[in-house]
């Protein structure tokens, strides 16, 4: 009789323990670890048993709450979080160092990161100072040089004044020179004329015989003075014509004098505009072009900062 | 009388919201002296050592309720009256639909350097809730207790000093 009872409570005890291992196996199974085996008898089997199942239970548990925080805390930089292995066997222990190394490497990689970060932002920050120097000088630079710009224009237009004054006053010598030429023309005539007179007055008085003899001598030095105004005349015909000559060659060299500056005016005319912008051909000048590339240099460093 | 654990093992605790033991491994129960009988159901402070400052527990239960994880240099006093040092893990547990349903903790052997360095500062701590008016239970003292944890901590958070002892002293 005792015999049987036992036969016949048995199974149901192992059957009731069965299914509340399997209730709690599927409850693990589909991810809830929050699940253990509650006592199922005394005998140390069954404690052991049970112990077993809670011990697989807690550190599933366990690996699961690591992973994902040691996991979560590497992505949000916060490197120091371990996944640490102490307490973790076999696998468990081998997933949590390779968690580990994988920390390490994104901890490495944020480093690197980190530093690039830095360098760039360093260049960004050389670069814009040394634009900003670049277009300092070059504001500067061209400041001074629509200064020196504008004074040798001024410059140009006095001296190509300068020079248009000088070829009238050699013009006026060259009129001059005309009008002396044409004066001397005329004392030769009358010199000549007076030799000839003198020439007829020495032939009258020696047709006068010694009555003309004071007269001859008067009209021998007449014509001694008519041959010094003829030889003066041609000294000064000389003269006249160097002066012309020279006068000449003046006009030739102030005007190509003058053409120098025109052109060099033109050219320094070029370099204002270049400088200072030209209205018409709607350039922009070295500063305002200095001004542009700092802008540009601004927003690219402001771009590169901020990425 | 410091008692110790296997590097292999975990203690493991669940609670309840309220921090009532719902389940306690067999090294918990091994270590504290205790049975099952006299754990699940009981508060979690049975195992309350007085040396551990009001201020570290105030830490847990803030960052408990903000649904993050606390990593903390605990000494716990076992029913025998012996004391075992642990670096505890306390995490929320979650359901499926991410609804908090308990407590965890999870509890490895720390190193003694570690230990040495949290028992200095916990010392500091505790000797700032017991000057307080009202004695170790008072708010006063339990608010100085907090100024200076933060003014040791040095800028740095709990979590920092934890993981500054825990990676320097080997893992
Ligand atoms: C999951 C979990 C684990 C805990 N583990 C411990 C522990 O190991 N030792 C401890 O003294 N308090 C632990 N506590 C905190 C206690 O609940 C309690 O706040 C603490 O012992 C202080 O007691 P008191 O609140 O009565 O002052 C734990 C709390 C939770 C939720």
């Amino acid at each position: 009789m005792i015999r049987r009872r036992a036969e016949t409570q048995q199974p149901t005890e192992d059957t009731e323990l069965l299914r509340t291992l399997a209730g709690v196996c599927r409850r693990a199974a589909a991810g809830d670890l929050e699940a253990r085996l509650p006592a199922i008898g005394d005998s140390p089997a069954a404690i052991e048993a049970r112990s077993a199942v809670n011990a697989l239970l807690d550190v599933t548990d366990a690996f699961v709450r690591e992973s994902g925080a040691a996991l979560s805390a590497a992505a949000e930089g916060r490197f120091h979080r371990r996944f640490l292995t102490r307490g973790m066997l076999g696998s468990f222990r081998h997933a949590a160092s390779t968690i580990g190394a994988a920390n390490d490497a994104m901890q490495a990689s944020a480093v690197r990161v980190a530093e690039s970060d830095r360098a760039r932002l360093a260049l960004a920050d050389q670069l814009e100072s040394a634009v900003l120097t670049v277009s300092e000088q070059v504001a500067t630079a061209a400041t001074e040089m629509g200064a020196s710009a504008n004074g040798l224009s001024d410059f140009a237009r006095e001296a190509v004044a300068g020079a248009e004054r000088g070829l009238t006053t050699v013009g006026s010598l060259r009129t001059a020179s005309d009008q002396i030429r044409n004066a001397v023309d005329l004392i030769n005539q009358v010199a000549s004329q007076t030799r000839l007179l003198a020439l007829n007055a020495t032939i009258e008085a020696a047709r006068a015989g010694e009555a003309g003899r004071g007269f001859s001598v008067v009209a021998g030095e007449v014509k001694v003075l008519a041959n010094e105004t003829s030889e003066s005349s041609d000294e000064i015909i000389g003269q006249v014509a160097t002066v012309q000559s020279a006068a000449a060659d003046a006009i030739e060299v102030l005007e190509s004098v003058t053409e120098s500056i025109r052109e060099m005016s033109r050219l320094v005319t070029g370099i204002a505009a270049a400088v200072d912008g030209s209205h018409d051909s709607g350039n922009a000048g070295l500063s305002q072009l200095a001004e542009v590339l700092r802008g540009e240099v601004s927003r690219f460093v402001t771009t590169v900062r901020a990425s | 009388m410091e008692r110790t654990f296997g590097d292999d093992e975990i203690i493991v605790s669940k609670t309840d919201l309220r921090g009532l033991f719902t389940y306690a491994n067999d090294v918990f129960l091994r270590t504290s002296a205790l049975t099952e009988d006299e754990t699940v159901g009981q508060p979690h402070n049975i195992i309350r050592h007085p040396d551990m400052p009001r201020a570290v527990f105030k830490l847990l239960w803030d960052t408990l309720k903000r649904r993050e994880e606390l990593f903390a240099y605990v000494v716990n006093l076992a029913a025998d009256g012996a004391h075992y040092w642990v670096l505890a893990h306390v995490t929320p547990s979650f359901d499926g639909a991410g609804t908090v349903v308990g407590y965890h903790s999870s509890r490895r052997r720390p190193e003694r350097r570690a230990v040495d360095a949290a028992a200095a500062l916990y010392a500091e701590l505790r000797a700032a809730e017991q000057r307080g008016p009202g004695g170790s239970g008072g708010q006063a003292g339990l608010d100085a207790s907090w100024k200076l944890l933060h003014e040791r901590l040095g800028g740095r958070s709990y979590d920092e000093f934890v993981w500054d002892l825990t990676n320097g002293g080997g893992r």
